[in-house]
């Protein structure tokens, strides 16, 4: 039904057959997933109806019809549908636990749920909505959207995208076999220490719980690397990045911050897991351990809150733009003001810990700081609301969500700023008050996007939803929030986390009960409307929008395997394909006109000789034989998952005795060989992505796309490492600097081993220099000594950790050994690491690899320095001080 | 039912020391809550309401699609640029608009917290000298909580003040994360194992209150509270004679036993706002690895 | 690039400097004046970190971003290290 607010007569007529026809097949593919299943249980839909255009230029890709490509799937598009479906799963499932609690909460006290199965619902429905839901589904639209947006074919490694969401996918399984383990995790989302130890959260389930989200964190890492190094590296010609679409913009900067905040996350979840795995006693150490952890949990968590804040943000510029049909004002403020955000927000987290025991100058210091975070988002919420000025405002249903996101997040703002008074913090603290702040801001970015489902349903789908049905939804959806969320504010003196609270407060927490039925059931309306829509929604073709600018829409609907007909330029200020003749012309620097680009038009004349001279025509010749599908990302998705529910029953350094251990123990070996296959099956396999030359990759003109990412990774390290070494500090200042013992004795096996690493760098080096050279011998030779250098390093740390196990000093002894163990055990797992690669790069070294190409060894050569430089602060550190 | 539930009534007038709130917790709360609730439904109302006349003024009422035509409100006459599709994306000015209305929101935002600031000095200052302050120690466990006289006398569950009077509450816990609350004197503090924190507060009225936990800590969370009772001044006098040093019922010995390898070298490090990081104390410190005996099911 | 003579010459001083910190120790220094002794044994780190990320790295022929993403999640580890120390004196 064309409903008069959409505007979709003067674009339709642009279609060409080709749409309808990929439209009914993605029809049949749509369906197994748009019920929210899993695409991979569903076989029953498993109809190859397609005939097989797609799998021509697919290499080895199945039909969109089947089940069978999503398992085996890389392209991005793909993978985004994949995100957006799974984590719709996980809204449902964490809708469901708080719906359990608001039943709960219809009387105060015990009712519905025993104790112990409220305060799981607490905790899973909070790790849910914030991990497994809210970034995975902004990160389908990302995964689906950003590409097309910059003009890519596919992100840089589409192998690993595909692995990060067979990771998420697995994490979220783990996430839910904990429920059958005895009990899941009770300790609250944000697990405080020491309630998160075995001594007091003892069941298996909460093992697995915390081992799901360590999982979750490493798909989110892998993510992170290849979306910075794709939106850095793979724009269009003239898509500087201040010209970036503002969703694409978005997702920018939310990746940068889940780069390092989600490092210290996995810091804090390693080392809570080798606490409840191996016995350390880091966050059961009496003087600091609960604020060590407090510490690194907010690190990561204030930036998290920007994370799941932002891609929404996204959303609701791009469609204020293109509903209001005015572009953004102040554009580029809004966009420094983000980027201010994202800076800043790793500078508020004590916030969070007004009421421990941190000193005043530090609260005031952080109370400065929050107040400074929170102008830039008046600046963001002030420039849409003028975007609207002189626009043509049509009320479709992904605007009135957009609309009714920003008015949320108004309100979320103000009773932020509530909090932002330390004073008036110290009392709502723990209370409602919190709660419903953070469900205005959160759950407003959750209608944000919302808006985006539908703003781009018809792109992902080719079909037109229900716009009555929209209205309804919305309709239904905001009434339900606000009967859901604002009595809370009212409710205020409820302690958070309990089911017990003062009768008088009774009738308001019955009309956010009703209220969060109200809002469960509108999405009831959503599945429909969305499910059915895939059947019988008229042809959206190309752009249903009206004023939409950015590239997605310049495509088919939904767009074809490679995304666009022509290589992506903005050269002549609006977007163009050129065909690969007038690129070759661009890629020798030979564009004449580059001169008239718009601005960034002329350095990417440059950039494309640099870029294109060292060698991206050597891995690949052209575009045109990108692959498409992989089955290992799937099956070291199944190898971790076993892994890790095996890894549940290790507590304090051993399997319990008994059939459940053996079957852990079984389980962790598995998984273990699985894992391990599957990793070395994505190494032998062929595969080729998508290869430059590119329009534009500031600020990584010329690194290539793998030393990019080898690069990112590596930043992501040192903040993982960091984390290690600032709990290290932070623990001895919490005992007294100097009154602290190095644990081993005597430097000297330390000093032999800092010998050993500097020489085993050095030959790495010579590697390089050989391979430069050509010379296999030398090469094989280098590498050769490496590996028996990194060998003889962990033999002599061997040896002198057996030694001190056998004085009775064992990880778990006290908090110093602790420290000294894991944090040196850390580095030599990287250590061993870098061995498998070696011993790998060594076999193909030997049958005369590297010689024409010896980037791989530099590569290899980056990671290996970097452990080396690790070592060199662990030593002082852990030795000499 | 002396439950939480309505903010507490005035009963005395606010001390007004100046512009900067002073008096007992409650006041001060309820002061700075007071600006706050006004200044943020005001800022709201305008705000959205800006919004919603803005869309209301500006809504597509299908007037075709040529451009330039101007919206009713719009200034007529002037051509609208409309964005198109595939340009490269640009803004549309309005900097300067942008930038008063930040700088109207920056006003309000900061004075309003540079003036809780002279409340937060205040509320986390020493107390005055030359006052008798009354000092209480609270330990949280799962699931309950004990309080430490001056006397030595412990009690579980109950604390007794007398009205009137500033009670210091210093804070800290035996086995996990808790939080003791009083919401009816609006007073709060983290209870940390291995650390304590202070706070403070006056009770104005005689009667029974509650205290509540507000850290999620176990199964028992729910129903952590403790009652608080606030007696005449006399009463209290009378009551606090009669206790001896002894403990109302014996609590968390033997706990500290293999915790002695955790603390290999404890230095307690002074810190400026009477933070210590507390290692022996009452054998609170160290209890952590014992506790598991106080669990409840 | 720089040749192999440089790479060498790197490693020797490397690996005087590894030495001289431990000697730092075991001179007693550390005993002596510890905050000195520990400055310039951390002084040694960052410069040897230095030297290995300029030019085993090569960081130093590289376009200045990589260095900057790295120095920011140094930045980032220390401002956590640092405000969580300090939050607790």
């Amino acid at each position: 039904m064309t409903t008069d607010g959409q505007p979709m007569n003067d674009s339709t007529g642009d279609d060409e057959a080709k749409t309808t026809d990929d439209g009914s097949r993605r029809t049949d593919g749509r369906h197994t997933k748009a019920d929210g299943g899993h695409a991979t249980t569903d076989s029953e839909f498993a109809t190859p109806s397609g005939a097989g255009t797609d799998t021509e230029d697919g290499h080895g890709l199945p039909p969109l019809g089947s089940v069978r490509r999503y398992l085996v799937t890389t392209n991005h598009k793909d993978v985004g549908v994949l995100y957006i479906v799974t984590a719709l799963f996980f809204l449902i499932f964490g809708g469901v636990l708080a719906l359990l609690m608001r039943l709960q909460l219809w009387t105060a006290g015990q009712g519905l749920l025993s104790a112990g199965a409220y305060n799981q619902a607490v905790s899973i429905h909070g790790l849910i909505m914030v991990f497994w839901f809210l970034s995975p589904f902004a990160f389908g639209f990302a995964n689906y959207i950003v590409p097309l947006q910059i003009g890519a074919k596919d992100l840089a490694f589409p192998r690993l995208n595909a692995l990060s969401y067979w990771l998420y996918a697995a994490s979220g399984l783990l996430l839910g076999v904990s429920f059958f383990q005895g009990a899941s995790f009770a300790g609250g989302w944000t697990m405080y220490a020491p309630l998160d130890l075995p001594m007091y959260t003892p069941e298996v389930g909460s093992t697995t719980a915390i081992l799901a989200l360590l999982l979750f964190v490493v798909s989110i890492t892998v993510s992170s690397v290849n979306f910075l190094t794709t939106m850095h590296r793979m724009r269009a010609e003239g898509l500087t990045l201040r010209r970036l679409p503002l969703f694409t913009w978005t997702i920018l900067l939310t990746v940068w911050m889940m780069l390092f905040a989600f490092a210290a996350l996995l810091a804090a979840l390693m080392i809570l897991s080798s606490d409840r795995l191996l016995g350390t006693t880091y966050f059961s150490f009496t003087e600091g351990g609960s604020l060590l952890w407090a510490h690194l949990f907010w690190f990561f968590g204030h930036p998290e809150v920007y994370i799941v804040f932002f891609p929404a943000l996204g959303v609701m510029a791009e469609t204020f733009q293109t509903f209001t049909g005015r572009r953004l004002v102040g554009r580029k403020w809004f966009i420094a003001s983000m980027v201010l955000v994202a800076l800043q927000s790793f500078g508020v987290w004590m916030h969070h810990m007004f009421l421990t025991s941190i000193n005043l100058q530090v609260k005031t210091l952080f109370m400065a700081t929050t107040i400074g975070i929170s102008l830039p988002f008046d600046l963001m919420v002030f420039s849409l609301i003028y975007t609207m000025i002189k626009g043509r405002i049509r009320f479709v249903t992904p605007f009135l969500f957009t609309f009714g996101a920003l008015v949320l997040f108004i309100v979320g703002g103000i009773t932020g700023v509530f909090l932002g008074a330390v004073v008036l913090d110290y009392e709502f603290r723990g209370t409602y008050w919190v709660v419903a702040h953070f469900h205005y801001v959160m759950v407003g970015g959750v209608t944000a996007l919302i808006g985006g489902l539908y703003y781009w349903y018809p792109k992902i789908t080719g079909k037109m939803y229900d716009e009555f049905l929209g209205k309804v939804h919305f309709a239904a959806y905001f009434v339900g929030f606000n009967l859901l969320y604002f009595p809370m504010f009212l409710a205020w003196e409820t302690p958070r986390r309990v089911f017990d609270y003062p009768p008088g407060l009774t009738p308001w927490h019955q009309l956010a009960t009703i209220g969060a039925f109200v809002l469960g059931a509108s999405f009831l309306l959503m599945f429909y409307n969305l499910t059915a829509s895939l059947f019988t929604g008229e042809e959206a073709g190309d752009n249903p929008w009206a004023y939409s600018t950015t590239a997605e829409w310049t495509v088919p609907s939904p767009p074809p395997l490679e995304n666009f007909p022509g290589i992506p330029s903005y050269r002549s200020g609006s977007i163009d394909f050129l065909a690969e003749d007038e690129r070759s012309a661009i890629g020798s620097g030979t564009a004449a006109d580059g001169g008239e680009l718009t601005d960034g038009g002329v350095a990417t004349v440059s950039d494309q000789a640099t870029d294109h001279a060292p060698g991206h025509e050597r891995i690949t010749d052209e575009g045109e034989g990108e692959d498409h599908a992989s089955i290992w990302p799937l099956a070291i998705g199944v190898g971790a998952f076993v892994l890790l529910l095996g890894a549940s029953g290790f507590q304090g350094a051993s399997f319990p005795d008994g059939f459940a251990g053996t079957f852990y123990a079984g389980l962790t070996g598995i998984g273990a060989l699985l894992t391990g296959g599957s990793l070395f099956g994505l190494t032998r396999e062929r595969f080729t992505g998508p290869s430059g030359p590119f329009g534009e990759s500031w600020p990584f003109d010329g690194i290539e796309n793998v030393k990019t990412g080898v690069w990112i990774f590596l930043a992501s390290d040192v903040v993982l490492f960091g984390a290690f070494i600032g709990s290290y500090v932070f623990i001895r200042v919490a005992q007294g600097w100097v009154g602290w013992e190095p644990v081993p004795h005597d430097p000297l096996p330390g000093l032999v081993n800092t010998y050993l690493l500097l020489t085993s760098s050095f030959s790495v080096v010579l590697a390089m220099v050989a391979a430069e050279k050509g010379s296999k011998r030398g090469v094989v030779a280098s590498l050769g000594l490496t590996i028996a250098l990194g060998i003889g390093f962990l033999l002599n740390k061997g040896i002198e950790w057996q030694e001190l196990f056998h004085e009775g000093l064992l990880l778990s002894t006290n908090v110093r050994t602790s420290t000294f163990f894991l944090t040196t055990g850390l580095h030599a797992l990287h250590v061993i690491a870098g061995l498998v690669i070696a011993i790998y790069m060594l076999t193909r070294a030997t049958r005369g690899a590297y010689l024409e190409d010896e980037r791989p060894i530099e590569y290899f050569g980056l990671y290996w320095h970097f452990v080396d430089i690790v070592w060199l602060f662990l030593f002082p550190l852990f030795y000499i001080l | 039912m002396s439950w939480f539930t309505q903010l507490p009534e005035p009963t005395s007038l606010p001390v007004q020391n100046g512009i900067v709130p002073r008096g007992t917790m409650v006041e001060v709360f309820r002061q700075i809550y007071f600006v706050f609730l006004v200044l943020g439904t005001l800022v709201g109302i305008v705000v959205i309401g800006y919004m919603c006349y803005l869309a209301y003024q500006y809504r597509d009422a299908g007037r075709g699609d040529a451009d330039g035509e101007g919206g009713e409100g719009g200034e007529d006459g002037e051509e609208v640029d409309r964005p198109t599709l595939g340009e490269l994306p640009t803004g549309s000015g309005g900097g300067r608009k942008l930038f008063t209305s930040l700088a109207l929101s920056a006003i309000i935002v900061i004075s309003l917290i540079a003036w809780t600031y002279g409340t937060l000095l205040f509320v986390e200052g020493a107390p005055s000298q030359g006052e008798e302050d009354f000092e209480v120690d609270v330990t949280g466990y799962q699931f309950g909580w004990e309080f430490e006289y001056p006397n030595g006398h412990t009690t579980d569950g109950v604390l007794r003040v007398p009205q009137g009077e500033r009670i210091d509450l210093t804070v800290t816990s035996r086995d996990v994360w808790h939080n003791f609350g009083i919401p009816r004197f609006k007073v709060k503090s983290d209870a940390i194992p291995g650390q304590t924190t202070e706070s403070w507060f006056t009770a104005s009225e005689t009667g029974t209150f509650q205290a509540a936990c507000y850290e999620l800590c176990g199964a028992g969370h729910s129903a952590m509270n403790a009652e608080v009772i606030v007696m005449e001044p006399t009463a209290f006098e009378q009551w606090y004679a009669n206790t001896s040093n002894t403990s109302a019922n014996a609590t968390g010995s033997g706990n500290a036993t293999e915790a002695g390898a955790n603390a290999t070298n404890a230095t307690t490090t002074g810190a400026p706002n009477g933070t210590t990081n507390a290692t022996g104390g009452n054998s609170t410190g160290n209890a952590l690895l014992g506790a598991t005996t106080t669990r409840s099911a | 690039m720089a040749s192999t003579k440089l790479y060498a010459a790197i490693y020797v001083v490397l690996f005087a400097f590894a030495t001289l910190q431990v000697a730092v120790e075991e001179l007693g220094f550390l005993g002596e004046a510890y905050w000195v002794a520990f400055g310039a044994i951390i002084v040694l780190s960052f410069l040897k970190a230095l030297v290995v990320a300029g030019y085993y790295q090569h960081l130093r022929y590289e376009p200045r971003s990589l260095s900057y993403l790295i120095l920011t999640g140094l930045l980032a580890a220390l401002a956590l290290t640092v405000a969580a120390s300090y939050s607790i004196t």
